[in-house]
């Protein structure tokens, strides 16, 4: 009797507690995160003046967004995201296995490796942006050594040529993010048994079979978070972009994101006035929102039924 | 033939069969190090001496460019800036999911489960997609050109995953540990901070480290809400440079060096903790 009453006495404190403790950071977490979400996701179906919320206005803003002239850009900044998704999976997670792969089979200077392969990501995508601007410039050190070696004549205008800069940007985000396949794919690797890799070596495995059909089914968890993270980071795209190419996505929009298409309607920058449309604006959003949940949740879907236990 | 001599032929090739092994890994090093190597040597030299002489060591090891990105190009009012709302980012942020975690990883009440999971939701919510109305909402509570603003923004920003580390290190704590000292009659924010929190410093230190980097970095939210020249970030103000000083390439390049140096020092003291952290939970941006 006596000691129920004190359970109960504890699980009452614990109630209040429990309250207490969590009140900051819920305060802070949905006042600034959950609170302008929902409402973005909200506002999407009103039609807006200026930063005013106007009258409800059904899917009015998301049929002017498909039609001209946003329609075309909105097909292109798609595509440049997609185009960005499939170059880091091939650049940036496929280099990195075969790099996470080469330093498993050789136990000296792995963390060394690591460590440098790893620094380029801390770094703010401001300065790594900036950094390869000057490097790749018409006139820069990259222009020098090209012409040196004799691979290439003249300025290089990579930068500044709607048919290559997207690929540039694309390596540039590569090139700041290599670490993080590295990493994760060795810890994968760490975590297979060592067994496994014994037995295929006595069936006569070489190195790349058994990275192949050994390793790499055995990755399925670390592929996947990878593969989801680096489509969020992509859909989220917009920091490379503005530094090295501006907000306007140049050339001639051949650099333009989804998230530069909604920073130029949302703060103003896009057509020659540069005047906001807020309606636009938030029903590029949710589409964004919905592209990026639905994509994430058929990735984690797809890696969790390919993930082989042993 | 003695044996020693025969596992000496054989290790030859076997050592010549991965050479093209570490080919690669060092032609990727040399991709990483070159360009850092030509932005810290181009930090000394003028811009002509830049088109002069490309890879070599500087003439002089002057400090002409770093002073003149600090006091001309203002730089150091932003250093000051960045510093003071990464430091405040990263307590608040400590702090408050440190309290929210401890119940709800502590406690067995009911709703404790929907709790954690309104919180760890946000680990991937795309938070830029709601800046129209995070702006208004700042303007609002006169958060607008404000470091306070930006504090706050961030620490909720990164919340959801404090608390998911947190909760995760302190699920793991024996119960006896607050039961104890709950006897010796201690109370429920005492058993937070002088006992519970010492025992979870590894989780701690991820979730400093990684709110530093996240911070120091971010230039999106200083972009949208800080229009005053006195309240700008460095990430902010370098993408300023970039375009203003176009031909003057050793400012440029010193004020980069010199934004990226506190995290440098950063990561060659923590350089294990961070490929730990990251390899381990995957969890950054």
């Amino acid at each position: 009797m006596i000691k129920l009453r004190r359970t109960t006495s504890l699980q009452r404190t614990q109630q209040r507690m429990t309250v207490l403790f969590i009140l900051p950071a819920l305060a802070i977490y949905g006042l600034f995160v959950l609170y302008p979400l929902l409402m973005s996701l909200w506002g999407s179906f009103f039609s807006w003046k200026g930063l005013r919320m106007q009258e409800f206005a059904g899917l009015a803003n998301f049929s002017r967004l498909f039609v001209f002239p946003s329609g075309a850009r909105l097909y292109g900044a798609l595509w440049h995201n997609i185009a960005w998704f499939f170059g880091i999976m091939a650049l940036q997670n496929g280099l990195g296995l075969l790099f996470a792969w080469l330093l498993f089979l050789r136990n000296r200077g792995a963390a060394f490796f690591q460590s440098v392969f790893f620094f380029p990501a801390v770094l703010s995508p401001v300065i790594v942006g900036a950094l390869w601007r000057l490097l790749l410039a018409p006139g820069g050190i990259v222009e020098w050594a090209l012409n040196g070696l004799g691979l290439h004549q003249g300025s290089l205008t990579v930068l500044g040529n709607s048919h290559t800069a997207l690929g540039m940007l694309i390596a540039v985000d590569a090139w700041n993010w290599m670490g993080l396949p590295v990493l994760i794919y060795t810890a994968g690797l760490r975590q297979i048994s060592p067994q496994v890799f014994e037995a295929a070596k006595l069936d006569g495995a070489g190195n790349s079979r058994m990275m192949f059909s050994v390793a790499l089914p055995l990755l399925m968890p670390a592929l996947g978070t990878l593969t989801t993270l680096s489509f969020i980071n992509t859909f989220n795209q917009f920091d490379i972009v503005y530094v090295m190419q501006g907000v306007q996505g140049n050339p001639s929009y051949s650099t333009d994101t989804l998230v530069t298409y909604f920073y130029r309607f949302a703060f103003g920058a896009e057509g020659a006035v540069g005047i906001t449309d807020i309606g636009l604006a938030l029903a590029l959003g949710t589409m964004l929102f919905l592209i990026l949940s639905i994509g994430t949740l058929l990735m984690l879907r797809f890696f969790d039924k390919r993930t082989v236990e042993l | 033939m003695s044996a020693p001599s025969l596992q000496q032929q054989l290790a030859i090739p076997q050592r010549l069969a991965r050479l093209p092994g570490w080919t690669i890994l060092l032609v990727w090093t040399a991709a990483v190090l070159l360009p850092l190597y030509i932005l810290v040597v181009s930090c000394f030299k003028t811009t002509a001496e830049i088109y002069d002489n490309r890879l070599g060591l500087p003439q002089s090891f002057a400090f002409d460019n770093f002073v003149r990105a600090w006091t001309r190009a203002d730089l150091g009012h932003n250093f000051i800036n960045s510093l003071i709302v990464t430091g405040g980012a990263v307590v608040l942020t400590i702090v408050v999911s440190a309290m929210a975690a401890y119940p709800l990883s502590r406690y067995r009440l009911g709703w404790n489960g929907i709790m954690l999971g309104l919180f760890l939701s946000g680990i991937m919510l795309p938070i830029r997609l709601a800046s129209v109305e995070l702006f208004t909402l700042m303007r609002s509570l006169g958060l607008l050109d404000s470091l306070t603003g930006l504090i706050l923004v961030y620490s909720a920003i990164r919340i959801p995953f404090a608390v998911f580390i947190f909760a995760n290190f302190m699920r793991v704590l024996p119960s006896e540990l607050d039961e104890a000292a709950r006897m010796d009659g201690a109370g429920e924010a005492r058993i937070l901070f002088q006992i519970v929190l010492p025992m979870v410093k590894p989780a701690v230190s991820i979730v400093a480290i990684f709110t530093a980097i996240a911070v120091w970095n971010d230039f999106f939210f200083p972009l949208i809400f800080i229009f005053d020249d006195r309240y700008k970030t460095v990430p902010l103000a370098i993408s300023v440079f970039v375009g203003q000083f176009r031909t003057d390439w050793g400012l440029v390049f010193a004020s980069l060096a010199i934004s990226m140096a506190p995290i440098l020092i950063m990561y060659c003291l923590l350089a294990r903790q961070i490929r730990e952290g990251v390899g381990a939970g995957g969890g950054m941006k």
